[in-house]
């Protein structure tokens, strides 16, 4: 057995016989497991109620009677987010989020619905999932663990008889870090076997689970090497427990609360009541089809009219109404279209700010990656907005042709369709985003975890080198 | 191979010349001399801040000195570390052990590292033959062997730093301040032990401020003032090995009597 081997043995059995770290270690092991076992059923629950709303509206959009295209366009449609498998382990921006949306015509409207607002006060303090136990006890629990590894062993005195006994600092330091590393593994351990039975069971693709994997076993050694590090390189405990607290405030609750603010006020987003007056504006200035004085609206009748080579709008085989609607619907769609582009570049902004500086917090890297991979954070929200846009425009284009070529073959002061036509209406079909297509939202996380293991790991070089010469 | 370890180099197993070593801007050896031989027990007697513990740093090779030389069994310890620490024992004044391991897991555990540090791997029934007997030398009770530190007085986690040493079996042992709040009973035993030691051609070297104890047990006793070895006196053969009062005067008074 090497020196270092030994020594990281010797870690573990300081943990054993050490009852405070001991009931740390089993209360975040077993906090691990409830909030696995509490978020998967929260995360069946929430499938099974969306499952079963769709399917409820979707059954009363096929059991409307015969109509008029344009009251179906009105009646609209709701569709439901569909959870991303791995939504149970970190559910992201989900519960803050609207998951439905009311799809009708001349209009976008925003999701609807967020859990959080749904839910009682503790919910928006956040939920408790695999995810936030990972990212934000974990580390507490390392530090408390680690902080006084190397330093109580000057403290006390055993540095210098390891030393004496022919142990030199590369191999302690070795020892100290295999010894935490595999007390971190432990930790993570509960909710690495969860994530592997849900790729088993094949519930969630593998390469985003193994991806998931890497990430967290990542952010876990992060933090057994700064605790390890900083408790070489100062001369008490105390002093490692004092960086390495500052450092977890700074790190994982200061920085990641600071930096989107600092986005927020550099790129800032236009409120709600401010797109809605700009839409407005921009909406009336389309102009009025009923008005026959409007130019736009006289221009278009008159293309129209040369388009069919007729002279007139009662002489024109589809209904002019109807054709009236898919135009108004092209218009006002780029609008919504151009507002929500607008939104979008500047959010991605923001998003792109915030990425930057995850080099300074890799919390932000680690809930970056682990979100994406889970399908939840708030590109994948995004695609389903727009994912619902298009569906909206394509089912309510439909409808508006309907009206146009079907109509004008049905007499009568109510013209109606047949509800057969209802039900052939093509349904939303949410296609969740790849994760694995996003590479600058994965490989970013990475490249900054990794950096700070390259960084960390060439401390602890340096300390490990340090550490004979503080014996003396 | 046995596993008793024998200084077999010509010369001093301990050997020390010209050594000169400086903290910053202050000078902490002078020049020092000093050689230890395989069977000779030294004390090394100082105020604080005559360099006693620099001398011990520099035998660990922990501190690099600034000129002169020294070797532990023929073997510089700034240039190879790990080979001549694996020459020598070492029990620090204050035994620092682990407080939640037993005597027997503490020696075993150390046995190990020291094992692993010289690149060996022994099984641990073989750590296991050398720990007892080496309990058993110390005087440690056997029902204490596997109890925690954290419940032993001074003297019981100073015998087992001792069984530690002796369990090392090398052929040099490094003391620093060995007898250091030990009762009058418990320095008796310590110092059969080091005649135990003595007749194992075992080089050992006392840093202490307890001359009775140096008087008692050393073979030669050198006064450490100013970085250098200022007197030096060989036990005589007789009944009366050092004269107590004069060294008391000497101790008390360095360089009257120089």
């Amino acid at each position: 057995m090497t020196g270092a081997t030994l020594i990281a043995r010797e870690e573990w059995r300081a943990l054993l016989r050490n009852r405070a770290g001991l009931v740390a270690t089993a209360l975040l092991v077993l906090l691990v497991l409830v909030a696995s076992f509490t978020s998967l059923e929260r995360h069946s629950s929430i499938e099974a109620d969306r499952a079963h709303y769709q399917a409820t509206v979707d059954h009363a959009f096929d059991q409307q009677p015969d109509r008029h295209p344009h009251r179906m366009v009105h009646y609209g449609q709701f569709v439901f987010r569909p959870i991303a498998p791995l939504a149970f382990f970190d559910s992201g921006v989900d519960s803050f989020t609207g998951n439905i949306i009311f799809l009708e015509g001349h209009r976008q409207n925003s999701a609807n619905f967020a859990e959080a607002r749904q839910s009682s006060l503790l919910l928006r303090f956040g939920q408790l999932t695999p995810a936030f136990v990972l990212q934000t006890l974990a580390p507490l629990l390392l530090i408390f663990l680690g902080f006084a590894s190397v330093a109580r062993e000057r403290e006390r005195g055993t540095l210098r008889l390891m030393l004496a006994h022919g142990i030199n600092g590369r191999e302690l330091l070795l020892g100290k870090l295999l010894g935490h590393a595999a007390i971190a593994l432990a930790v993570g351990l509960p909710a690495f076997i969860v994530l592997l039975g849900f790729a088993l069971a094949g519930a969630a693709a593998w390469p985003e689970t193994l991806l998931m994997l890497g990430g967290y076993s990542a952010w876990l050694l992060l933090w057994v090497l700064l605790s390890v590090s900083a408790s070489a390189l100062v001369q008490r405990p105390r002093d490692a427990l004092a960086v390495l607290v500052g450092l977890w405030m700074v790190v994982v609750i200061l920085l990641p609360r600071v930096l989107p603010e600092v986005a927020a006020a550099r790129i800032s987003l236009d409120t709600k009541i401010e797109t809605e007056i700009v839409l407005h504006r921009e909406l009336a200035a389309i102009g009025d089809s009923h008005d026959p004085e409007d130019p736009y609206f006289n221009e278009f009748r008159e293309k129209v009219l040369a388009e069919y080579g007729v002279e007139s709008i009662e002489e024109l085989p589809v209904q002019y109404a109807g054709l009236v609607g898919i135009e108004g619907e092209r218009l006002t769609s780029a609008i919504y279209a151009e507002a929500a582009s607008r939104s979008a570049a500047r959010e991605s902004a923001q998003n792109r700010f915030v990425h930057a500086f995850s080099a300074l917090s890799p919390l932000l890297a680690i809930r970056q990656l682990s979100m994406t991979l889970a399908g939840s954070d708030a590109g994948a929200h995004s695609d389903f907005l727009q994912q619902a846009e298009d569906f909206r425009y394509r089912f309510v284009q439909q409808l508006n042709r309907m009206q146009a070529e079907l109509l004008p073959g049905i007499s009568g002061e109510d013209p109606r369709i047949s509800a057969t036509y209802w039900q052939d209406i093509p349904r939303f079909d949410y296609q969740a985003l790849d994760p694995l297509r996003r590479q600058e939202d994965i490989l970013w996380p990475f490249v900054v975890l990794v950096g700070w293991i390259g960084g960390l790991l060439t401390i602890a070089a340096f300390a490990a080198q340090r550490l004979e010469r503080i014996a003396k | 191979m046995s596993d008793k370890q024998q200084h077999s180099a010509p010369g001093p197993a301990i050997a020390i010349e010209n050594l000169q070593h400086r903290y910053e801007e202050k000078a902490v050896l002078h020049g020092l001399n000093l050689d230890v031989h395989s069977g000779e027990i030294y004390a090394l007697l100082g105020g604080n801040g005559a360099g006693k513990s620099t001398t011990l740093a520099a035998l660990l090779g922990f501190i690099a000195p600034s000129a002169g030389s020294v070797r532990v069994c023929g073997i510089d310890p700034v240039t190879e570390p790990r080979r001549a620490r694996a020459q020598l024992a070492y029990v620090p004044e204050n035994v620092s052990l682990y407080e939640h391991l037993t005597a027997r897991e503490n020696i075993s555990y150390f046995l190990a590292l020291a094992d692993a540090g010289q690149g060996t791997d022994r099984r641990t029934d073989q750590s296991t033959d050398r720990i007892e007997p080496a309990l058993q030398a110390v005087g440690l009770a056997a029902d204490a062997w596997d109890k925690p530190l954290a419940g032993f007085s001074k003297g019981m986690r100073q015998k087992t730093a001792i069984a530690l040493a002796l369990a090392r079996d090398v052929p040099v042992l490094l003391l620093d301040e060995p007898t250091s709040g030990l009762d009058p009973r418990a320095v008796l035993e310590f110092n059969q032990l080091l005649d135990t030691a003595r007749e194992r051609k075992v080089a050992v070297l006392m840093v202490t401020h307890d001359l009775v104890s140096a008087v008692d047990i050393a073979d030669r006793i050198g006064f450490l003032a100013e970085g250098r070895i200022e007197e030096e006196q060989q036990a005589s053969a007789q009944s009366v090995r050092f004269d107590l009062n004069a060294l008391h005067d000497r101790y008390t008074h360095p360089g009257a009597a120089a």
